[in-house]
């Protein structure tokens, strides 16, 4: 585990192989809370939270329990239990503990309980065995990255395109699909770089 | 019998995991239990509710919770109505409660003002604003491009025949979401009893204000002298109505010779 091993694995889980634009997973929330760039700097950093922390628990479970007992075909429910009653259990914490925490991501916190993102980004990294510890932590928190990097950047092109005199038919929905498949285009291009 | 053991093992430890999840959060939910003050949801209940924003606030939720706490006051908000404003600030340990007011666009120009230039472009009175101060000539008209129409959460704004934004008394909360979005500032509010209002907002004479839109105010002073209980006086070249005296006689909203006192419904 040197130093070029963890920038290549960041590399490929922000830019390459971004959750979002090269892995279509967590469109939900990229479409549905990037109207504003507060908001989608919030979420962004919701999921970069919980996916780093669940990757933690679900690296644990599925290494000392679903293992040894060769149930590893639960992972995906055993998985789901972790991140919805860590995602209540972080919520409930940061509300005592950090209510300003609380007030910046406490909208966003229910609303990714059971996010295909952060299941998505756990479950791939976690269930390829060839990864070690940090190695997954690396990984989900480069994907969390990933996610923040893709949502806000979508988030500036729809305050921009909120203001452009488009056609109607064009108007809200097509244009953010249409700009999001223009930067899907763009980091398609990373594709390769660090094969 | 293996595989009977396989479900177990599988069930078993699912279960296993989802009860011991179970079992840290409602640990969690009593540790790390957050203690609300009671009156912030009575306070809550008693708002008006309708979310509007009006107070600088997120949401009606997040005023109680500052009236509470004493960091704002309940004359910040308008929607609520008198008698729950009075509950509020008994249960709060007095303060103002103010009277009830309604907005009201302090113009009625429209087509009778006159266009500087032909606007060709894109959006709402904000955006024809930024080019050059808007479409009129008055720099008090209404640009009549519906900035006021689309933001108000109570449907309490029209665009009338005459081309002029309409307050409708009835549907309107005074929540002055409207009175931040107007470009041109002359969305205002008037007590909720009042009869009449004074429907320009141009502080300027006779010609100059011919020149400009023919319903403004030329400040001619006849309501000044025409009101048979000295409830208008001349202020910088526009009549302002003190409401404390004002009957609702009508007798000036029938001698203004450019009809610009309006009758408030």
């Amino acid at each position: 585990m040197n130093f070029m091993s963890i920038i290549s694995i960041l590399f490929t889980a922000i830019i390459s192989q971004n959750i979002v634009l090269s892995r279509t997973l967590g469109i939900c929330p990229y479409l549905g809370v990037s109207k504003k760039i507060s908001s989608a700097t919030g979420m962004g950093f919701a999921v970069l939270f919980v996916l780093t922390i669940s990757s933690i628990f679900c690296w644990g479970i599925y290494n000392l329990i679903l293992v040894p007992l060769h149930i590893t075909y639960l992972d995906t429910m055993a998985f789901i239990l972790v991140i919805a009653g860590l995602v209540q259990l972080i919520e409930i914490v940061i509300k005592k503990v950090s209510p300003t925490l609380h007030s910046a991501l406490g909208v966003y916190l229910p609303l990714i309980t059971t996010n295909c993102a952060i299941l998505g980004g756990v479950n791939t990294t976690v269930t390829a065995n060839a990864l070690s510890f940090l190695e997954t932590f690396i990984t989900c928190v480069g994907t969390g990255f990933g996610f923040l990097l893709a949502i806000v950047i979508l988030a500036c092109v729809r305050v921009k395109a909120d203001n452009v005199p488009a056609p109607k038919a064009f108007k809200g929905f097509p244009l953010t699909l249409i700009s999001a498949g223009i930067i899907a285009l763009a980091f398609a291009g990373f594709a390769g770089v660090l094969a | 019998m293996e595989n009977v053991l396989n479900i177990v093992i599988a069930v078993g430890i699912m279960v296993a995991l989802a009860v011991i999840f179970a079992f840290v959060l409602i640990l969690c939910g009593h540790l790390f239990v957050v203690k609300r003050d009671k009156k912030i949801e009575e306070v809550q209940n008693l708002l008006a509710g309708s979310n509007c924003g009006g107070c600088g606030k997120a949401g009606c939720a997040q005023f109680a919770e500052s009236l509470v706490k004493g960091e704002s006051v309940v004359t910040d908000c308008n929607p609520t109505s008198v008698a729950n404003k009075k509950k509020i600030a008994d249960l709060l340990g007095g303060g103002e409660v103010g009277e009830e007011t309604v907005a009201v666009v302090f113009c009625n120009g429209g087509d009778a003002a006159i266009d500087k230039f032909s606007y060709q472009g894109y959006g709402d009175c904000i955006a024809c604003n930024s080019v050059s101060g808007g479409i009129k000539a008055c720099p008090t008209g209404c640009i009549g491009k519906k900035s006021c129409v689309n933001v108000c959460p109570h449907d309490a704004l029209i665009m009338n025949d005459e081309g002029y934004a309409h307050v409708i008394k009835d549907k309107c909360t005074s929540c002055g979401v409207c009175i931040e979005t107007c470009p041109k500032i002359i969305i205002g509010r008037i007590p909720k009893k009042a009869p009449v209002y004074i429907a320009c907002s141009l502080h300027c004479k006779g010609k100059e204000v011919k020149d400009l839109c023919t319903h403004g105010c030329i400040a001619c002073n006849i309501c000044v002298r025409s009101c048979p209980n000295q409830a208008i006086t001349m202020e910088n070249d526009l009549p302002v109505i003190d409401y404390t005296k004002c009957t609702g006689c009508m007798t000036c909203v029938q001698k203004c010779p450019t009809k610009c006192i309006k009758v408030h419904e």
